[in-house]
């Protein structure tokens, strides 16, 4: 275990990686539209037009009906239905313009949950509708929908690791260190609860949330189910490492002086599994950002009107949808590249800090 | 050379982005209206099967156009594939459809017009009095086994089977009149005479129930109710089944399909004398979902679709150039509603299942009136239902023959009135948000089940609606089964948005819902089962439900219906919102299709056949 | 002798490891609110009697710990049950089982053929740009969400007509002769195989690479190489053996894994497997079939790390010593 780099040699070699550099920003991008959400979306997550359901994105003109150059502006949608076609259409009302705003009043909302604000970051006059990424079957904008859904979805893994590393290094710390029976008990316990397929125990775990529940709490505890699913295997790696670390000499000294068990574990012990702890972290998110996006297309994730990636994608998962409604897709592209973006930041982590790791 | 690179991706990006931006205002054409498709000729029925007697044998016989023989009908049934083939132990619809291909009923629903008509029997006779049915059975007609069919099968079948309780007690519980069974007796070998205490109008549509040969049964009932429950389970050799029907089992692959073949004993004949069925095979595939479904379809591995929402679009626009052809049957026999709790008993800790201040709202009629003029049903069907369902207002589904008429058009939303009625009960409004006449904001949760994106977006519409009239909506999408136990056991709950399957021929079908002990009695659920605490309505539904079972006529009985649907619209314990339009894409190769509203496409699989040779027309 | 003893008490070890795992099995899935006569209840034409019939048939009446002694009496009497539909479960599972085990021998057969290669180029090239390269293309496979992935590659096969829709086997199975036969498996087989192959390839590949990394770095690879044994023997002699060892320990995990991750992959191509029954089991709450299942579940678990272990102290000496430490 050398750990004998300094910080900023770290990133130096994880810059010195062209596709992490590329996957590091990209992150950056993610999370900082995703902190700037109200500010970046020009609706609320809520926020329906039902006479827009499934409207196509909005098209951006900068070339107006006379062939000369214009700020950009766009069009409303008009919708309707063919009865002969048995069939919805969306077309352009041409009879009114509106210009593309920087910095429009729109819905309120609370500035980083603080200041009250009203600005937005883009958006057209309030009678018109500006879709990026058109819209899904309630009429809401599916580009705002995606900033407060990634909110949930790219934060989710982060904190089911917040929950599950503590119990996992406290847990394999003192299996590892006590060892005997104490350890033979706690690892029979972790393995019963790892030879469970860990997909259907989640399944299980979640359909037996309590429906009454806010979203908030529904959001904390499938996080705090995630944790559960993962905590048993990452305990099994830190105890393998407890039992090797506490033969070496510097655990002896400080046992001879007399330090408290439970002080040599948490002073003296898991310090040394950081640089395992670090890429594990990096390595599980995002198992987790797809795990929620599974159990969302069973329909046991976040639940509608919340928006998670994995619940959009769902509903773009219709063989319709993806023939016609391509912009439905979107979340899970988003999934995609930022599932990506971690494994390859991941890798490169594990091959700094700790090159020889049995990471996966 | 790296260089270069970036520069051509960055300025690849960046022509990607102008493409973005810079857009030329040119107004598309007005694009011709798509050529017409052929339009729904409505389609002619052919006669009513006829008797005729060849050789001592009583044959059915098609009235509908001859056709060749041979090929194969693959449809699909969505779900996990049936649970039993032993079709008196059915309890889902898949294996109750399994069923009905092997089972001949005495009698049968005519496509037409609902009537029941002879099917198993050659005719029946009905007493003055309308107690005693008296049934002809055909003479000669064997079962797949070549054994005869007679009036012991039949008699068997009633007296040791459906009268017993055995297996699925709903038959023996819908025939219960004034908790006496019917008697059934034979008269001699092709003579059976059914006496019901009361003259009962439902019962004769309850004499469709399979017939079970003797022969066979008789060893298993013997065997008692738990070897009953395992026999002609999905696991029984196929070989094994003797049916009436004109398809036998040939193969259940498990999570795949079911494949049913020609039975050679059938004894319907064509216009030429000719053994029906027509096709050799058939086949059921096992399908997850609906999705799943389109996709077999677009892959050509089924022959006929359901078709929801804006697949019909897409359809009906490939459908000249392509080998299949859309029906619209109309209004489906589904309906969707939000019910209501209005239940003030209290649990077994004795706490309230509804909490006290949500009970004065709920048992307040001006409020689930504000609730049901608040609810934007036109927007619903355009946006979820993509313009293919109409807006709905009575318990008794569009296509049902008892629909009221006077209220099926019911009314569009209208906020201002959803208002005034809130006023009427002493609600108001302060910064928007509704309290009661007790100062208690009004918040309420609302259910319904999880991973159904149409019910999800419903929920999120009737949410949106609901807040519009200043009350806190809880939306919460639960798993199915969970929210099943809510709704029947826990019955902690305050609104919920469900569905039900109904028939368009028989309201008394709907007892368990109405009727105020019924099991699925969801808006004001007994737990004990026991008539207590009736409102005033549900006194008078109970009296209407059971005094229209005991009309015979039509008219008599739709009176009552009527009634029965206005008490319901008028109190508004379920508020409905609309039925979805079913629309069903078949390939063009099959000959004999008569679609009817009550009935669908494929109901008449005896009749349907292969075009020869036939692949496209024109 | 020492190994039979060694097996025998491995064996009796995983006794109380079945019953934990019973024990939170049941235990989670009975106190969830679910309700297993669910779609019965909403059915209008069900009758009070049924429901009540079927209540009592299940054991649902009873209080919990009762049902879960019934259900672990008849577990050790090697009584599966029934199913909430009344089929048996040991007859649900043996239709199930050699579907998926066929899909999963396939797929770890397939990610074992290429990413062990896979996991010693990037070995030996380590810290080149193949390196990073191969990296780069096994994480892209396991970025899809794998619902997404199989929903992608049926619309493709929709469109392009030359893969089946989902499903094992054609409708007209039957008729054919063995050698249709195998080509329609095979022809069913693809797609899903593809999913699995794609998001499992990623891992095993890493585990190759970091332990032939490993083994490079040790003090007797280095004693081989200053020998000046060419670095080909190097490699393969002595390199490559001790780095597929700790693999061998995988393989349980792994089927395990492939079992539960398959389920969604299952559900989505509709492949008539035992992912897709535990999906739709535990989602409605059928406790025998879940419990069974899991139990199963574990039991193969159990047994693939017995079979690997076992497999150890016969490649590899060392083990024994390290075993009666433990």
């Amino acid at each position: 275990m050398k750990n004998n780099y300094k910080d900023t040699s770290i990133i130096k070699q994880l810059m010195r990686d062209k596709f992490t550099l590329i996957a590091c920003i990209v992150l950056f991008v993610i999370y900082f539209s995703l902190l700037f959400a109200d500010f970046i979306a020009p609706y609320s997550k809520d926020f329906s037009d039902r006479n827009m359901s499934y409207a196509p994105p909005s098209k951006i003109f900068t070339i107006n009906e006379n062939g000369k150059f214009s700020l950009p502006y766009t069009y409303t949608y008009k919708r309707e239905f063919d009865p002969e076609a048995m069939q919805v259409d969306y077309k352009l009302d041409r009879t009114q313009k509106y210009y593309l705003k920087l910095f429009p009043r729109g819905e309120k909302y609370k500035f980083l949950g603080l200041i009250p604000c009203s600005r937005h970051l883009i958006g057209v006059a309030p009678e018109g509708r500006l879709y990026l990424l058109g819209t899904d079957i309630n009429g809401r904008d599916v580009f705002s929908r995606i900033l407060f859904g990634g909110r949930i979805s790219m934060t989710i893994g982060f904190l089911a690791l917040f929950v599950l590393f503590p119990i996992g290094l406290l847990y394999g710390g003192v299996s590892g260190y006590f060892g005997g029976k104490v350890d033979m008990l706690m690892m029979r316990f972790a393995e019963a609860v790892m030879s469970i397929p860990s997909f259907y125990l989640l399944i299980i775990l979640a359909a037996i949330l309590p429906s009454n529940m806010t979203s908030i709490q529904r959001f904390i505890l499938i996080v705090v189910i995630l944790a559960l699913i993962g905590w048993a295997g990452f305990a099994r790696v830190v105890r393998g490492m407890v039992l090797s670390i506490k033969t070496q000499e510097f655990v002896q000294s400080a046992q001879a002086i007399g330090a408290s068990r439970l002080r040599i574990i948490l002073k003296h012990i898991l310090p040394q599994t950081t640089s395992y702890v670090i890429v594990a972290m990096t390595l599980s998110v995002p198992s987790y950002i797809l795990a929620e996006s599974g159990l969302s297309f069973l329909g046991l994730g976040i639940q509608q009107p919340d928006a998670s990636w994995g619940n959009m994608l769902k509903e773009a998962q219709e063989y319709i949808n993806i023939l016609y409604r391509p912009w439905l897709l979107t979340p899970g592209f988003l999934i995609f590249i930022a599932v990506l973006s971690f494994n390859l930041v991941g890798d490169t982590i594990r091959d700094v800090l700790d090159p020889k790791s049995k990471v996966r | 050379m790296k260089k270069f690179l970036y520069v051509l991706l960055i300025i690849i990006l960046v022509l990607f982005a102008l493409k973005f931006f810079i857009n030329a205002d040119i107004p598309e054409l007005e694009t011709l209206k798509t050529a017409k498709t052929e339009s729904l000729a409505p389609v002619k029925l052919p006669a009513s099967p006829k008797t005729v007697t060849i050789n001592g044998i009583d044959y059915l016989q098609s009235q509908a156009p001859v056709g060749g023989f041979g090929g194969v009908l693959v449809a699909s049934t969505i779900g996990e594939g049936p649970k039993t083939f032993n079709p008196f132990n059915t309890k889902d619809a898949t294996s109750a459809t399994m069923a009905d291909t092997m089972f001949d009923g005495l009698v049968a629903t005519r496509a037409k017009d609902g009537e029941a008509v002879p099917k198993l029997a050659k005719s029946f006779e009905i007493s003055p009095d309308g107690k005693t049915y008296t049934f002809k059975l055909r003479r000669g007609i064997k079962w797949s086994d070549n054994k005869p069919i007679t009036a012991e099968d039949v008699v068997f079948t009633w007296n040791k089977i459906i009268l017993t309780g055995l297996g699925n007690t709903s038959t023996r519980d819908s025939v219960l009149i004034d908790g006496q069974l019917p008697k059934v007796e034979k008269t001699d070998d092709y003579t059976v005479k059914f006496t019901t205490i009361k003259p009962f109008a439902p019962f004769l549509r309850i004499l469709s129930a399979p017939i079970a040969p003797k022969h066979i049964f008789e060893p298993a009932v013997r065997k008692g109710e738990k070897y009953f429950q395992s026999f002609w389970s999905t696991t029984t050799p196929p070989k094994n089944f003797v049916i009436s029907g004109a398809f036998k089992l040939k193969e259940y692959v498990p999570a795949q399909r079911i494949v049913f073949e020609r039975n050679p004993n059938y004894y319907e004949i064509n216009l030429n004398g000719e053994k029906l069925p027509y096709l050799d095979k058939i086949i059921y595939l096992i399908v997850g979902d609906l999705n799943n479904e389109i996709l077999k379809f677009e892959a050509k591995e089924l022959d006929t679709i359901s078709l929801r929402g804006s697949n019909v679009g897409r359809y009906k626009k490939r459908e000249a150039k392509s080998d299949f052809i859309i029906y619209n049957i109309g209004p489906d026999t589904g309906t969707m509603f939000v019910a209501i709790n209005m239940n003030k008993r209290k649990n077994e800790q004795g706490k309230y299942y509804v909490a006290t201040k949500k009970q004065a709202w709920f048992n307040d009629r001006n409020f689930r009136y504000a609730i049901d003029w608040a609810i934007d049903r036109q927007n619903m069907v355009n946006n979820i239902a993509n313009g293919l369902a109409s807006p709905l207002f009575t318990a008794e589904s569009l296509n049902s023959i008892y629909l009221n008429k006077k209220l099926a058009n019911g009314h569009p939303k209208d906020l201002k009135k959803a208002k005034e009625y809130l006023k009427k009960s002493g609600f108001y409004w302060k910064n928007k948000i509704l309290y009661d006449k007790r100062n208690n904001r009004v918040e309420f949760d609302l259910y319904t089940n999880a991973g159904n994106t149409e019910r999800e977006a419903i929920g999120v519409m009737v949410k949106q609606d609901l807040e519009d009239l200043g009350m806190r909506v809880n939306f919460k999408p639960v798993e199915f089964n969970s929210l099943v136990n809510k709704l029947v056991n826990s019955l902690d709950w305050d609104l919920v948005i469900m569905g039900l399957t109904g028939t368009p021929l028989e309201p008394h079908n709907g007892k368990n819902v109405w009727y105020s002990t019924g099991s699925l009695h969801l808006f004001n659920q007994r737990p004990d089962g026991k008539a207590t605490d009736r409102f005033d309505w549900e006194v008078k539904l109970d009296k209407i439900i059971d005094e229209a079972s005991l009309k015979i006529t039509f008219n008599d009985r739709k009176k009552l219906y009527d009634e029965y649907q206005q008490i319901i619209y008028d109190e508004k314990p379920i508020i409905y919102l609309y039925s979805p339009i079913r629309v069903i894409a078949i390939r063009k190769k099959f000959g004999n299709i008569f679609p009817s509203p009550l009935s669908g496409v494929t109901y008449n699989l005896d009749e349907i056949y292969v075009k020869q040779k036939v692949k496209s027309k024109k | 002798m020492q190994i039979l003893i060694y097996i025998l008490k491995r064996i009796l070890q995983t006794i109380p490891l079945l019953i934990v795992v019973s024990l939170i099995s049941f235990f989670i899935i009975r106190l969830s609110p679910v309700d297993p006569l669910a779609e019965l209840k909403l059915n209008p034409s069900i009758s009070k009697e049924t429901l009540q019939k079927e209540t009592e048939r299940l054991g649902l009446n009873k209080p919990i710990y009762v049902q879960y002694a019934l259900w672990a009496k008849a577990f050790v009497q090697g009584d599966l049950g029934v199913c909430s539909t009344g089929e048996s479960v040991a007859g649900k599972l043996k239709e199930r089982i050699p579907n998926t085990l066929l899909l999963t021998a396939l797929v770890i057969l397939l990610t074992w053929l290429v990413g062990v290669p896979l996991g010693i180029l990037a070995a030996i090239s380590w810290k080149t740009p193949l390196d990073r390269m191969l990296t780069v293309l096994t994480s892209i496979g396991m970025a899809i969400p794998s619902f997404f992935f199989a929903i992608l590659l049926l619309i493709f096969a929709v469109k392009t007509g030359w893969f089946p829709v989902g499903g094992l086997t054609s409708y007209n199975f039957n008729e054919m002769n063995l050698l249709g036969k195998i080509w329609d498996i095979t022809h069913h087989l693809i797609l899903p195989t593809t999913v699995l192959f794609t998001i499992s390839l990623a891992g095993l590949q890493r585990q190759m690479r970091a332990n032939l990394l490993d083994v490079l770095d040790s003090d007797y690879v280095k004693f081989a190489r200053a020998k000046g044994l060419s670095e080909f023997k190097v490699l393969y002699k002595h390199a490559l053996r001790n780095a597929i060892n700790p693999m061998i320990t995988l393989l349980g995990f792994e089927f395990a894994s492939l079992l539960s991750g398959a389920a969604l992959t299952e559900y989505v191509f509709q492949y008539p497997g035992l992912g897709r029954l535990v999906l739709e089991a535990v989602l409605k709450s059928d406790i025998n079939l879940v419990m069974a299942s899991l139990m199963m579940g574990a039991v193969m678990l159990v047994l693939g790390n017995l079979i690997a272990d076992i497999l150890l102290i016969f490649t590899d000496p060392r083990i024994r010593t390290v075993n009666s430490k433990q």
